[in-house]
């Protein structure tokens, strides 16, 4: 994020006034530029913590084989992924598996995870799908 | 768990297989410190300007579709109305702003950009008369560029003379594309009423009032509601408006949150959520099949108004709820060419334009991607827009036509844009004259409705 002409304007004004007599440009120019450093620095961290929980809802359903949960935990380990919680559901030959998993510890990101997981899901013939955790919780929690 | 079963279940169904998805992310550009007295400085600032803002556009909302996990049909960007920064030039200049805009377009891998615009429901100045003079050499002449002209409003009243205008240069935009079904038309809209903050192209573009840049975004999925009024099954039409408004309010929600997010990545701020349900020629993704859904033996048929008007009433209701900034024209669209089941049922002779017309009176847009025989006078057009503008004007709601008179095309042929444009069967036209009354010029006055002070 950039701040406007018109910002660094006011904050010049503002230190000018409080420097009184002792104004120098240098004294100016150093006030300044903290100012600007920490409203800019303020700012990165106000998008970050609002970006995201770092959780990811793992959905995976298909026709039930022996192997299938080893095969996606497996995957899920190596990627170094904390799986939080787990709950799956069979009906008839029909097998649903859905994890919340947080993927912050992991080296890979998100794109990374799914591509491994699309890998996994080919090859134990099932369907995988991760959606960040907040859509979940934007269209079912209000 | 955090989440039930079904809830999960629910999501995943909406965005794997029923289609839900994004349907546009759209970046609205100010171009208005752009002018400049020399053509060729002026082309520089909007080419920099888009680049400047746009240039990250499609990386970052891909970026928010593999975090997500929901799709994200289209990006693009509006800018200002053409015609308001640049009223000082003539039509061969504007022409050349339009590949300007093209090209920034192309180098910043977006399909459409939209915003070839002049708003002219009370009159016109020089400059706009220029730039709807250029329409046409300017959609044949680019591939990207769409354009809107809104010629009536609520306060304003119908500017015939320039209805009379848009309907010449919609039949001259066809013959121009005549060597591909006289796709120009597609890209043209004639509003009354126009919302300047719509993020659907081709009738987007950046108001006058809006900030210097602002994302908006527009979120579909007649297929979820398709799915959730089949579930529902035989139950009386206030449950079934209930059920419709659940379903909105889900998608809306996770509208609402792409947006914001693409919105943050861009470090820009969020505009508006427009919910509108709006097909595409994908199996399943009809809102004409939602009205048959919904009862109807199929679109045209008695009732079909009364459908619509409640579909379109829910959809309204839930996006309010779901969101704090609902806007643009939030309901559902009714184009022809995009939408299987409308395409079928003008087929076996089960919709006219007559009946499109009654239904665009209770749902957010108008008669839109309709095809109609390449010897339609432009008179007769014109006549049609009145009818619609009327609607709008009086309804205090929008109206758009965005109709395709098919260059040497005539009735059971085809216009075949592919894509989402679709494929449109050429409909028929009353052959009766509206000749001696749109020839009369002038404007029809703004409705008692006006004076709401």
């Amino acid at each position: 994020m950039n701040i406007s002409e018109e910002e660094i304007r006011k904050i010049t004004f503002e230190a000018i006034s409080q420097l009184g007599e002792r104004a120098t440009p240098e004294a100016v120019k150093e006030i300044v530029r903290k100012r600007v450093e920490s409203a800019s620095g303020s700012e990165t961290k106000f998008l970050k913590s609002d970006t995201s929980s770092g959780r990811v809802i793992l959905t995976s359903f298909g026709l039930n084989h022996p192997g299938i949960v080893a095969g996606v935990t497996k995957a899920l380990g190596e990627s170094n992924c904390d799986i939080q919680d787990l709950t799956q559901k069979l009906m008839g030959d029909f097998f649903t598996m859905i994890m919340v998993i947080d993927i912050t510890e992991s080296p890979k990101d998100l794109k990374e995870i799914q591509e491994t997981m699309n890998k996994v899901a080919e090859e134990l013939k099932i369907k995988i799908y991760l959606q960040h955790e907040d859509v979940f919780k934007f269209m079912h929690r209000i | 768990m955090p989440y039930e079963f079904e809830e999960i279940l629910e999501t995943i169904r909406m965005t794997e297989i029923e289609h839900f998805d994004i349907r546009t992310v759209t970046l609205g550009i100010s171009l208005r410190d752009c002018h400049d007295r020399n053509l060729e400085v002026t082309k520089q600032k909007i080419y920099d300007k888009i680049l400047k803002y746009g240039g990250n556009h499609v990386k970052y909302a891909k970026e928010i579709e593999s975090q997500y996990g929901i799709s994200i049909a289209n990006k693009r960007v509006s800018i200002t109305p053409v015609s308001i920064p640049f009223d000082s030039f003539s039509l061969e200049e504007y022409v050349e702003i339009a590949k300007t805009l093209d090209r920034a377009a192309e180098d910043i891998g977006i399909d459409y950009l939209a915003g070839f615009s002049a708003l002219v429901q009370k009159g016109m100045t020089n400059g706009e008369r220029e730039l709807i003079k250029a329409i046409p050499f300017a959609l044949s002449e680019t591939k990207r560029v769409c354009s809107s002209v809104n010629i009536a409003s609520t306060k304003a009243g119908i500017n015939m003379d320039a209805v009379l205008m848009m309907s010449e240069a919609i039949k001259l935009t066809a013959e121009k594309t005549k060597d591909k079904d006289s796709i120009g038309c597609a890209k043209l809209v004639v509003f009354a009423n126009a919302v300047e903050d719509n993020p659907f192209v081709a009738g987007a573009f950046h108001g006058v009032s809006e900030p210097e840049v602002t994302l908006n975004v527009g979120i579909s999925g007649p297929g979820v509601v398709l799915d959730a009024i089949k579930e529902a099954g035989r139950v009386d039409l206030q449950h079934l408006a209930e059920v419709i408004k659940k379903t909105i309010f889900k998608i809306t929600r996770a509208g609402e949150l792409i947006g914001r997010k693409v919105a943050e990545k861009h470090g820009v701020p969020f505009g508006i959520v427009d919910i509108s349900l709006a097909p595409t020629p994908a199996e399943g993704d009809s809102i004409a099949d939602i009205l048959k859904a919904m009862g109807v033996e199929d679109v045209g048929a008695p009732g079909t108004t009364a459908a619509l008007a409640m579909l379109n009433d829910s959809v309204k209701k839930a996006g309010l709820m779901a969101s704090s900034s609902v806007g643009g024209m939030s309901g559902a669209f009714i184009p022809v060419s995009e939408d299987m089941g409308m395409i079928r049922a003008v087929q076996a002779g089960h919709l006219t334009l007559e009946k499109l017309e009654a239904m665009t009176a209770v749902c957010s847009v108008g008669l839109d991607m309709i095809a109609v025989p390449g010897d339609t006078p432009a008179t007769t057009i014109a006549g049609i827009i009145a009818d619609e503008s009327a609607i709008g004007v009086i309804n205090d709601k929008t109206t758009a036509v965005r109709i395709i008179p098919a260059y040497g095309k005539k009735i059971g042929d085809y216009v075949d844009y592919g894509g989402l444009l679709g494929k449109a069967p050429i409909m028929k036209v009353s052959n009766l004259s509206s000749a001696n009354f749109v020839e009369r010029g002038g404007k029809i006055p703004a409705p008692m409705r006006s004076l709401t002070n």
